[in-house]
C-alpha cells in the first residue's frame, strides 16, 4: 500500500514538474525568437562610432570591399552602418561598433561620402607574443544588466524544474534512493 | 549547423548537448562543475574563449541545481561546510572575473585559459593519483586482514594540521564529521572562487580535493557539498560573465538539456562507489583535460600553424569526456556484478560498496 501510495506521489510529480519545465522551455524559445535575447545582448554602445553587422561583411577583402549604407535606420539590413554616441541603444541586428578612430587610420575602414568602406573585417593581431582574431563582433557592445539578472534566474529555475522532474521520474519507476552513511576507515 | 547569432559562430547543436550529457555524469559524479573540460572544448568548437568561459559558468549554474537535488537526496550535503563557504567563493568569483576582463582586454583570454588550466591541472593530477593509489592499496590490505572498511579510507594526514588550526570561530559539521576553523573554509573558498570566476568553472576540481585533503571530509560529502557551492558561485559567476557580455544563452540551453540526464546518472552512481573511486575518476579527468588543453596551448603558441595540434586536440577533448562517462558507467557495472557475487576485476572490491556496507 506504503509502495503504491509512493510510486502515485512519484508520477504526480514527476508530471507536475515535466509540464512546469516545458513551460520554461517554450518561454524561453518565445524570448529568442521575439528577438528578446538578441536585444538584451546587443544593449548599448561603449563607444561613438558606427553600429554594424559585422557578420554581413566577414568576407570582405581589399580588393572587394564591404560599401556599408551609412542612415539612421532602426534595424540593420545587410551592408548598413548606423552613427552612434557613447550610451546610445543599439538598433537591431547590430553585433558590434567600428570607432572613430579605426575609421580615422583608414586602414581596415574607410569613410568614403556617405559609405563606410570595410577592407579588413578580422586581423591576426599579436599580444605579448600572442597571436588572436580581431574582429568588429562585439567590440564596444553593453548587455543589459537586468538581462543578466533575468538569464541567472532563468537558469536557476530551469535547473530546479528539470532536477524535480528527474526526481518524479525516479520515485516513478520505483527506485529506492536512500542516503548513504558516511564511515571513514575501518569500522 | 546552428547559427549561434551572439557567439557569431556556426556549430552542431548534437554536440552541445552531447557535451552537456557526458560533462553531467562526470561532473555529477566527481562533484564537479566540468569546467576545465568545457571551456576548452568550446573553444574547440570555435567559441571564443572569453564567450566559452561565460557558457561554460552559465550551464554550470543550472546542472549544479539538477545534481545538487540528487546529492541532497543521497545525504551527500553539509550544509554547514557548505554555508560557511559561500561569502569567501563570492569574493573569489568576483576578482577572478574581473582577472578574466583584464587579459580579454589584453587580448589574451584564450591563451591566458589554457596556460593557467594546463599548469593547475598537472599539479592536481600528480597529488590526487599518488593519494588515491595508497588509499586503494590500503584498501586492499584491510580487507585482506578480514576488517570492514567503510566507505571512506584518505592516508593523506593534511587535514589534521588544518583541524588543529584553533583560530575562532569554530565550525562543527555534523553530516561531513569534522571540527575546523571557519577561517580555513573562508580562505579555500577564497581562492577556489579566483579559479571559478577567471576560469569559467565551478571550482570544483580545486574545491573537492581543498574539500578532502585540506578541511577532511569524505569524497562523498565534498562531491554533495561542492555542488550545492558551485549553485551560488556558478549564480554569481554567471551574472557577472553575462554583464561582460561573456554568455550566449542559447548555447547554454542545449548544454543543460544535455546535462539534467547526465548529472542524474553521475549523481546517483556515487551511492555504488567508495571514496577512492570518486578520486580516481577526479585524478584522470584532470589529466587528459590538460593533454588537450596543451595541444591546443602549444597550437596557439605557433600562431595556429599546424592544424594537427587543433584537430588533436578536438579528439582529446571529447574523447576524454567519453572515456571518463564509459569508466564510470563500467564502475557502475562492476558494482552491480559484485553485488550479485559475480566475477569482477580484482581491483574492482576496493572501490565499490557492498550493499550491506552502506
Amino acid at each position: 500500500m506504503a509502495k503504491e501510495s509512493h510510486h502515485v506521489r512519484g508520477t504526480i510529480k514527476f508530471v507536475v514538474w515535466t509540464a512546469i519545465s516545458v513551460a520554461v522551455c517554450v518561454y524561453f524559445w518565445a524570448q529568442y525568437y521575439n528577438g528578446n535575447l538578441m536585444k538584451q545582448y546587443y544593449y548599448k554602445a561603449k563607444f561613438a562610432g558606427w553600429a554594424v553587422n559585422a557578420m554581413t561583411f566577414d568576407q570582405a577583402t581589399k580588393d572587394k570591399p564591404a560599401a556599408l549604407q551609412i542612415g539612421s535606420f532602426e534595424k540593420i539590413e545587410g551592408l548598413q552602418a548606423v552613427p552612434i554616441k557613447k550610451g546610445d541603444l543599439l538598433p537591431a541586428n547590430a553585433t558590434g561598433i567600428i570607432d572613430e578612430k579605426t575609421v580615422k587610420e583608414g586602414k581596415r575602414v574607410a569613410l568614403e561620402g556617405n559609405t563606410l568602406k570595410v577592407m579588413i573585417p578580422s586581423q591576426i593581431k599579436e599580444s605579448k607574443g600572442f597571436a588572436f582574431r580581431d574582429t568588429f563582433t562585439h567590440k564596444g557592445v553593453e548587455t543589459d544588466p537586468w538581462g543578466g539578472a533575468w538569464a541567472v534566474g532563468f537558469i536557476l529555475i530551469l535547473g530546479f524544474c528539470l532536477g524535480s522532474m528527474a526526481e518524479g521520474f525516479t520515485d516513478m519507476i520505483g527506485m529506492k534512493i536512500s542516503k548513504i552513511k558516511h564511515y571513514e576507515g575501518v569500522h | 549547423m546552428f547559427e549561434f547569432a551572439i557567439a557569431g559562430i556556426e556549430a552542431p547543436i548534437f554536440l552541445l548537448v552531447l557535451t552537456g550529457m557526458t560533462v553531467g555524469i562526470v561532473g555529477g559524479f566527481i562533484g564537479v562543475g566540468g569546467g576545465y573540460m568545457v571551456t576548452p572544448a568550446l573553444i574547440v568548437f570555435g567559441f571564443p574563449g572569453y564567450m566559452a568561459s561565460g557558457i561554460d559558468v552559465t550551464h554550470i549554474a543550472g546542472k549544479s541545481v539538477v545534481a545538487t537535488i540528487r546529492h541532497r537526496q543521497l545525504g551527500n550535503i553539509d550544509w554547514i561546510l557548505g554555508l560557511a563557504m559561500v561569502g569567501g567563493t563570492m569574493m573569489g568569483v568576483e576578482m577572478g572575473v574581473r582577472l578574466l576582463n583584464l587579459t580579454k582586454a589584453l587580448g589574451l583570454s584564450t591563451i591566458a585559459l589554457l596556460f593557467g588550466s594546463v599548469a593547475i591541472m598537472i599539479g592536481l593530477f600528480i597529488y590526487t593519483q599518488i593519494e588515491t593509489h595508497r588509499s586503494h592499496k590500503e584498501i586492499d590490505k584491510l580487507t585482506a586482514s578480514g576488517a570492514t572498511v567503510g566507505r571512506e579510507l584518505k592516508v593523506s594526514r593534511i587535514p589534521h594540521f588544518f583541524q588543529s588550526i584553533a583560530l575562532r570561530p569554530i565550525i562543527r559539521c555534523h553530516t561531513a564529521r569534522i571540527v575546523v576553523s571557519m577561517w580555513v573554509v573562508v580562505i579555500i573558498g577564497v581562492f577556489t572562487g579566483v579559479l571559478a570566476g577567471f576560469f569559467g568553472v565551478g571550482g570544483g576540481f580545486i574545491r573537492v580535493p581543498a574539500l578532502v585533503y585540506l578541511v577532511g571530509a569524505s569524497t562523498h560529502i565534498a562531491v554533495g557539498t561542492d555542488l550545492l557551492e558551485i549553485v551560488v558561485s556558478g549564480g554569481y559567476g554567471a551574472l557577472r560573465q553575462f554583464m561582460s557580455g561573456n554568455v550566449d544563452m542559447i548555447a547554454v540551453f542545449f548544454m543543460i538539456i544535455g546535462a539534467m540526464v547526465g548529472a542524474q546518472f553521475g549523481s546517483i552512481a556515487t551511492s555504488f562507489v567508495r571514496g577512492p573511486a570518486i578520486r580516481y575518476i577526479l585524478s584522470y579527468s584532470l589529466g587528459l583535460a590538460t593533454v588537450g588543453a596543451f595541444l591546443r596551448l602549444v597550437y596557439m603558441l605557433t600562431a595556429q600553424k599546424y592544424k594537427v595540434l587543433n584537430f588533436a586536440a578536438v579528439v582529446f577533448t571529447l574523447g576524454e569526456m567519453i572515456f571518463l562517462t564509459l569508466f564510470i558507467l563500467s564502475l557502475v557495472l562492476f558494482a552491480v556484478r559484485f553485488r550479485s557475487g559475480k566475477w569482477v576485476p580484482p581491483w574492482i572490491p576496493a572501490l565499490v560498496v557492498q550493499k550491506d556496507e552502506e
